[in-house]
């Protein structure tokens, strides 16, 4: 291995893992710098039931009417955020556990899972490009960052068998993106994931207050009636 | 001849109309000349002024539903403007939400100040922008929350179209409808400017056409009385256009033994501060009805069949007026349950034989907490009880919500998106659509006219006073 790509692999990461982690903190601070609204009311519901609720939803696809619409849409999400997760792994296994990536299984696991997350990519491109609606929202951010998450999903298909020995540029492709991708993100929509507990807590913190969420079918009667208020 | 694909509705070049503004400075209204009601000032810097209320109001709910949209378009799926648009991709709730995200970006976003043409971040040019802005959030928008619900993000587009609202209302950038509402509300408490001697005699003429068409007598609608189990407020379409619900509710009080009060001043609990987003009026409003039951004694708030009354009073008018709830404040559909499982009303589901549907509030399902107690009221009132398709927290607004019954010049967009919820109504096969919101009524009533339905709209008072059982009096 070249002393460039075991610099690549090694301190650069580092490094850009801390500047990451230090925009990140400054991005955290920056929403809790936003006042908090008070409730005063008494509450029809449990908050924590409410903030369980609503950070879990992500994971209950029949608990939003959208979804349950578009399933289609939800194993696309699944697909590609495993993809992401596989990638981001496959930076800490290649230089940490790089024995990992000699089982061949492993390999090819990885490598399907980023590769249908690579299919995955270039279909949200094209609906993206395609439906009037999510075009007319769509801002260069968005767009780059797509195309960005698509190149690095090939660039890790084929950096996972980490054979250096054979020709080294997968490998500085796939690190010199994320080293470019952890400077990055915290400025692009790629940060949503940070963002994500907070919304969801704040918006399940509300609604479980009021009784709304968890979300409750019509139909829930029991013998005894509606709850008690 | 169809609309072409793409094309952009009319209500978004509503210009601004400031008729009723010029009126109200000229006769110098006193929340005129208190600041509390504002006007628009052609010569301010209006965007400046925009800028610095954005700075000053946001709060971090806000903040996070502006950074967390990732602009996947499924909110599309959710809208009633945007399912019955499809060609027209404005009406996409993360596009409307977008017309003030990009403001949020470019002035507060870290992304937004640096590069903004990159998170297509921009200020508003001028007033035409803020009127663009106006026509968005006032006109192509019911604040229902269907979009918020279904967000994997958890964005509450629904709360950022009523804090633009508010920004916009405090520069007077607002539909006249809208305006005169607010105004109402300031000068005379509530929103239909009923003067305190309609109101007592409309009151007074109610209680005696109940006497003689029910024949009870001793039949009572008091007044200001003190030490009661519990005040009760209305909303002034019912002392204007409909006092029949104000009378199914005192024959009904009247048969549970109920001892029960309307107060002479803070008897509306509707509250314009919800859609115009002016937490002021939102909190003058809802302080009215509290100030009311502290006045009185009351030892409870019930509030009448009314969506966004019910979620300004019960919910959003404590945090409003800064007050903590120590009332218990709750629907009258919750009084009725507690009427009929403690036995004291008797009813007769064949008294309401035909088939029954039932609509959802945005504001009490969405915002609230009420889904199933209403349909329990329902089951035990309604011989052939039926569901629309989807209901509860799912259902689709009546289109007449956030406000848009008192914008005209929004109407033809509303009653478009309103395919939606003709579909579904017609699709139940009821002869009655059943809702607990007076605002819901009229937008109801106006889908089924334009749309040619064979159903009438009922409230469950009407029907629960209908199903009243003979020699039912307790008291």
């Amino acid at each position: 291995m070249s002393a460039f790509l075991r610099l690549l692999e090694n301190e650069v990461q580092i490094v850009a893992l801390l500047f990451l982690a230090t925009v990140y903190l400054f991005r955290v601070l920056w929403i809790l710098r936003f006042e908090p609204t008070r409730e005063r009311t008494q509450p029809a519901g449990s908050e924590r039931e409410g903030i369980t609720y609503s950070l879990l939803n992500i994971s209950m696809p029949w608990s939003m009417e959208a979804v349950r619409k578009k399933p289609g849409f939800y194993v696309q999400f699944v697909i590609f955020h495993s993809g992401v997760t596989a990638a981001i792994a496959a930076t800490f296994i290649i230089p940490y556990r790089p024995e990992l990536f000699q089982k061949r299984a492993v390999v090819l696991i990885f490598q399907i899972i980023i590769g249908a997350a690579f299919v995955v990519g270039l279909i949200r491109l094209r609906r993206r490009l395609k439906v009037p609606a999510v075009r007319l929202i769509s801002t260069p951010d968005d767009y780059f960052s797509l195309l960005l998450m698509i190149l690095y999903f090939a660039a890790a298909v084929l950096a996972v068998p980490n054979r250096f020995q054979a020709a080294e540029w997968p490998l500085i492709l796939f690190f010199g993106l994320t080293a470019f991708f952890l400077i990055y993100v915290p400025f692009s929509k790629i940060s949503h994931y940070l963002y994500y507990p907070f919304a969801r807590y704040v918006l399940g913190k509300t609604m479980g207050h009021r009784g709304v969420f968890p979300i409750k079918k019509a139909n829930e009667e029991t013998a005894f009636g509606p709850p008690e208020k | 001849m169809g609309r072409q694909k793409n094309e952009s509705p009319p209500a978004l070049k509503s210009p601004l109309e400031t008729n009723s503004q010029e009126k109200a400075r000229a006769a110098n209204l006193s929340s005129v000349a208190e600041g509390r009601l504002k006007l628009y000032n052609p010569q301010a810097d209006n965007v400046r002024k925009f800028l610095d209320l954005l700075e000053r109001k946001i709060n971090r709910s806000l903040a996070l539903s502006f950074v967390a949209c990732v602009h996947c378009g499924l909110c599309a799926e959710s809208c009633h403007y945007a399912l019955a648009r499809p060609d027209d991709p404005t009406m996409t709730p993360a596009y409307k939400a977008d017309q003030i995200r990009r403001i949020f970006k470019r002035h507060k976003d870290w992304t937004g100040r640096i590069i903004p043409w990159w998170v297509q971040a921009r200020y508003p040019r001028d007033d035409e922008g803020l009127n663009f802005l106006k026509n968005i959030v006032f006109g192509t928008c019911s604040a229902c929350r269907r979009c918020t619900l279904n967000c994997p993000m958890g964005v509450d587009t629904a709360a950022l179209v009523r804090y633009t609202r508010g920004l916009l209302t405090e520069l007077g950038v607002v539909p006249e409808g809208i305006f005169n509402v607010n105004r109402d509300q300031w000068e005379s408490g509530n929103q239909m400017a009923v003067t305190e001697k309609d109101y007592l005699e409309t009151i007074a003429w109610a209680r005696d056409e109940l006497e003689s068409e029910t024949g009870i007598r001793g039949i009572e609608i008091p007044v200001d009385r003190t030490d009661c189990d519990f005040l009760y407020v209305i909303n002034p379409r019912e002392i204007k256009f409909d006092p029949r619900s104000l009378g199914d509710a005192a024959r009904i009080f009247h048969c549970a033994g109920e001892r029960w009060t309307l107060p002479k001043w803070g008897w509306d609990m509707t509250n314009f501060g919800l859609f115009s987003g002016d937490d002021r009026l939102g909190a003058y409003v809802a302080g009215n009805v509290y100030q009311a039951a502290a006045r009185l004694r009351s030892r409870r708030i019930v509030i009448s069949e009314c969506g966004h009354g019910y979620r300004s009073t019960r919910w959003e008018g404590y945090n409003w007026a800064g007050r903590d709830q120590t009332v218990p404040t709750e629907s009258v559909v919750i009084t009725l349950i507690r009427y009929l499982r403690q036995g004291r009303i008797k009813v007769d589901p064949v008294k309401n034989p035909d088939p029954v549907t039932f609509h959802d509030s945005c504001n009490i399902t969405r915002s609230g907490d009420l889904v199933e107690e209403p349909r329990w009221v329902l089951r035990r009132v309604c011989a052939d009880f039926r569901e629309m398709e989807p209901h509860g927290r799912e259902n689709f607004c009546c289109t007449g919500g956030g406000g848009l019954l008192s914008t005209p010049e929004y109407r033809p967009l509303r009653l478009e998106a309103a395919k939606i919820k003709a579909k579904q109504l017609q699709a139940t096969g009821a002869k009655l659509v059943c809702t607990m919101c007076h605002n819901c009524v009229d937008g109801l009533a106006d889908v089924i006219k334009h749309y040619k339905l064979n159903l009438k709209v009922v409230q469950i008072l009407e029907l629960v006073s209908r199903a009243l059982a003979n020699g039912n009096v307790q008291s």
